[in-house]
């Protein structure tokens, strides 16, 4: 398990992290969100040993993390990360060597994983020959091909076609589940809440939400109301201090979590005819913008 | 071996593969040996053996022995000399025009030229017309054998010099010219190679994922290894391929000294580039574009150009105080030092501080530079400055 706590970074007058705290779980899969300049970066190129952190400590399984515990992470930053003018194959072996890997153990390592990312037929041609799903595959080989217990990925659904997403996830999927501890950075958040399991909500530097995506939605203080009244987006009329968020363009409203149901139903029966209602938790978008909008008004 | 070195022979191992196997070092390698093989042999190959002949047109009255005179003082100044003899002047005239001789002797008085006397052929024929003359006189005194012979054949003086000899000297500074352009040229690449290949680890964000797995001082001494090896493998091989040429060529020009002279060449080559190449290593991981490195590198190399000057200034007197500093001092004293060797004796006390303080810059600039360099080179985008990269090292 990775613990990040109370992480604090600052350069001159900016606070980057400010008591940042989460952790990251053997084979899970973490979703790790904020808007542009929250501090995500920072955060994993802190877990890397990039950046040092002005006050916190990072654990993994109980350690603070040095060089011997970085050993067991791999990293994928945000597009490229390779030598464009390498071969593939070469490429792998050469990281998976640096990581600590003997020259022979090191090229099993990269064949297996070669395999595994489906690009065995592609091991001697140069990176730059690749398409940028395939470069990404071989990012992905780099990050993994020293089998670490804990990989972090910056943006890797960037730039990505649906069938590189696809097997991104896929592949990410198996990784978790052999065990290693996977955090990822992304800006689509439908994405996300496909593929992770945990998600880490991070805005100013600090957290502001974090646990199992499912339970953070039951958890949620609100709901998704969508009512249809003769085949019409409605929009119901609230008891007061219901309302939680204001209406989008599907006719979703956010409402509070404890709002009487069958109130609203009547009012939605005199309007006229319910055809369609959805009564739900929020997404991970809903919660997202939730818990950002609320850092940014205190 | 520790982690840390392992990972910075791997680093150093992945650089001279990547550039040894490239067809530009090849090319580069077999073009630089073609070029030194050429300076060498060329010049012997342009004038060997056959030595310049001249024709002497000859008309008027002369000595049976003219032949035979002008034979012998030509070969005493480096000339084979043929005679031909003219009816007429205007016979004689026509062959000097159209090129047929190199000179008319008139009636063993007079000379001719079509236009620029030639020095040597003038030299040879007046030798051989004053030596006739003498003879003439000296049978018409009717002196002994013996005293003719002592008269025509004055005792030969023996020649020594305090200072080294033109020829040798000349053919020293001549050396230590193209040793200092090597040695420049050699700096100003391999620096500028390993400055490229820093910004594009840094544009290519390769950086990111190495630094995770080792740290910045091990791949910065890590790819100056790797650079300089294949830096000191293409140099040493055009070095080799000078010392051989010189002594099959047995070109007398090259003084004896010179495979010691390549031989410092060499050492001065693999200081200078350890200690400009941390700089230049420096200078690239403070920028993110190609196009932003020019104006880093613009210190560094007039520092480089600076004793690039000084050491012209110091071939032509190498002890000069000047010289001296300069040979003394890390910032020039590969270059000056090269010079100072190649042209002269350099007290071995003065080699051995040079080199001394040279090393212990290099030590020392491997700390600051690394520092630097692990502070910039995680900084993208715009231009880092340098006090940043040294308060952001570390942090």
């Amino acid at each position: 398990m990775l613990e990040v706590d109370d992480l604090t970074k600052r350069y001159g007058d900016v606070v980057a992290l400010d008591g940042a705290t989460f952790t990251v779980a053997d084979g899970r899969i973490v979703g790790f969100l904020g808007p542009n300049g929250a501090g995500k970066t920072t955060t994993m190129r802190a877990i890397l040993g990039l950046v040092h952190p002005d006050r916190g400590q990072i654990r993994w399984q109980g350690a603070p993390v040095g060089a011997v515990e970085r050993a067991h992470f791999g990293y994928m930053p945000e597009e490229r990360g390779l030598y464009p003018k390498m071969k593939v194959r070469e490429q792998l072996v050469y990281f998976a060597e640096l990581s600590g890997l003997s020259t022979d153990r090191a090229k099993e390592a990269s064949d297996l994983w070669l395999s595994e990312v489906g690009l065995e037929d592609r091991a001697t041609a140069r990176v730059e020959e690749l398409s940028h799903g395939n470069q990404q595959r071989v990012q992905l080989g780099a990050a993994l091909v020293h089998e670490p217990g804990l990989v972090v990925l910056d943006e890797p659904f960037s730039g990505l076609d649906p069938l590189g997403v696809a097997s991104m996830s896929e592949l990410l999927g198996r990784t978790a589940a052999a065990g290693v501890a996977v955090l990822f950075s992304s800006h689509q958040l439908d994405l996300v809440e496909d593929v992770c399991q945990d998600v880490v909500i991070i805005d100013h530097g600090r957290i502001v939400l974090a646990g199992v995506v499912e339970d953070l939605k039951a958890a949620a203080p609100m709901r998704v109301l969508q009512v249809e009244v003769d085949g019409q987006p409605w929009t119901p009329v609230l008891p007061d201090g219901a309302v939680a968020g204001g209406r989008d363009d599907q006719g979703r409203t956010l409402v509070d979590a404890s709002v009487d149901l069958d109130t609203i139903l009547a009012s939605a029966h005199r309007a006229g005819a319910v055809t369609s209602l959805r009564y739900e938790p929020p997404s991970l978008a809903d919660l997202f913008l939730a818990a950002v909008s609320k850092e940014r008004v205190t | 071996m520790t982690g840390g070195t392992r990972r910075a022979l791997l680093v150093a191992r992945r650089e001279w593969n990547q550039r040894v196997r490239s067809r530009a070092f090849r090319i580069s390698t077999v073009l630089t040996m073609l070029v030194v093989v050429a300076i060498i042999v060329l010049p012997q190959i342009l004038n060997n053996g056959s030595t310049p002949t001249r024709t002497v047109g000859v008309v008027g009255a002369q000595a049976p022995e003219l032949p035979v005179f002008l034979r012998e003082a030509g070969r005493a100044t480096g000339i084979t000399v043929q005679t031909r003899t003219f009816p007429n002047q205007a016979a004689a005239r026509a062959a000097l025009r159209s090129g047929d001789v190199d000179v008319l002797l008139i009636g063993q008085r007079a000379l001719v030229w079509k236009a620029e006397p030639d020095d040597s052929l003038q030299a040879a024929v007046t030798g051989a017309v004053q030596a006739l003359d003498r003879q003439n006189v000296i049978a018409q005194l009717g002196l002994s054998q013996d005293q003719a012979r002592r008269l025509l054949e004055p005792p030969a003086l023996t020649s020594s010099s305090l200072e080294p000899q033109t020829k040798e000297r000349s053919a020293r500074v001549a050396m230590a010219t193209i040793g200092l352009i090597l040695l420049f040229v050699a700096i100003s690449i391999y620096g500028g190679i390993l400055l490229v290949g820093i910004i594009e680890e840094k544009s290519s964000r390769v950086v990111e994922v190495l630094l995770s797995r080792l740290r910045p001082t091990e791949l910065l001494v890590g790819k100056i290894t790797g650079i300089g090896l294949v830096g000191l493998a293409q140099f040493g091989a055009a070095a080799v391929v000078a010392v051989v040429a010189i002594s099959l060529s047995g070109n007398s020009d090259i003084p004896r000294a010179a495979p010691a002279a390549i031989a410092w060449i060499v050492v001065w080559f693999v200081l200078g580039y350890a200690f400009y190449s941390v700089m230049y290593g420096a200078a690239g991981s403070l920028v993110s574009r190609q196009e932003d490195a020019q104006a880093m590198t613009f210190p560094i190399s007039a520092v480089l150009l600076v004793g690039y000057l000084l050491s012209f200034a110091a071939l032509p007197n190498p002890d000069a105080p000047l010289a001296v500093i300069g040979s003394l001092v890390p910032f020039t004293a590969p270059m000056v030092m090269t010079v100072r060797i190649a042209s002269g004796d350099v007290p071995w006390w003065q080699i051995a501080l040079s080199v001394l303080l040279m090393v212990g810059t290099i030590a020392v600039m491997i700390r600051v530079a690394g520092r630097v360099y692990a502070g910039g080179v995680l900084r993208f985008g715009r231009r880092v400055r340098l006090s940043e990269a040294w308060r952001g090292a570390g942090t």
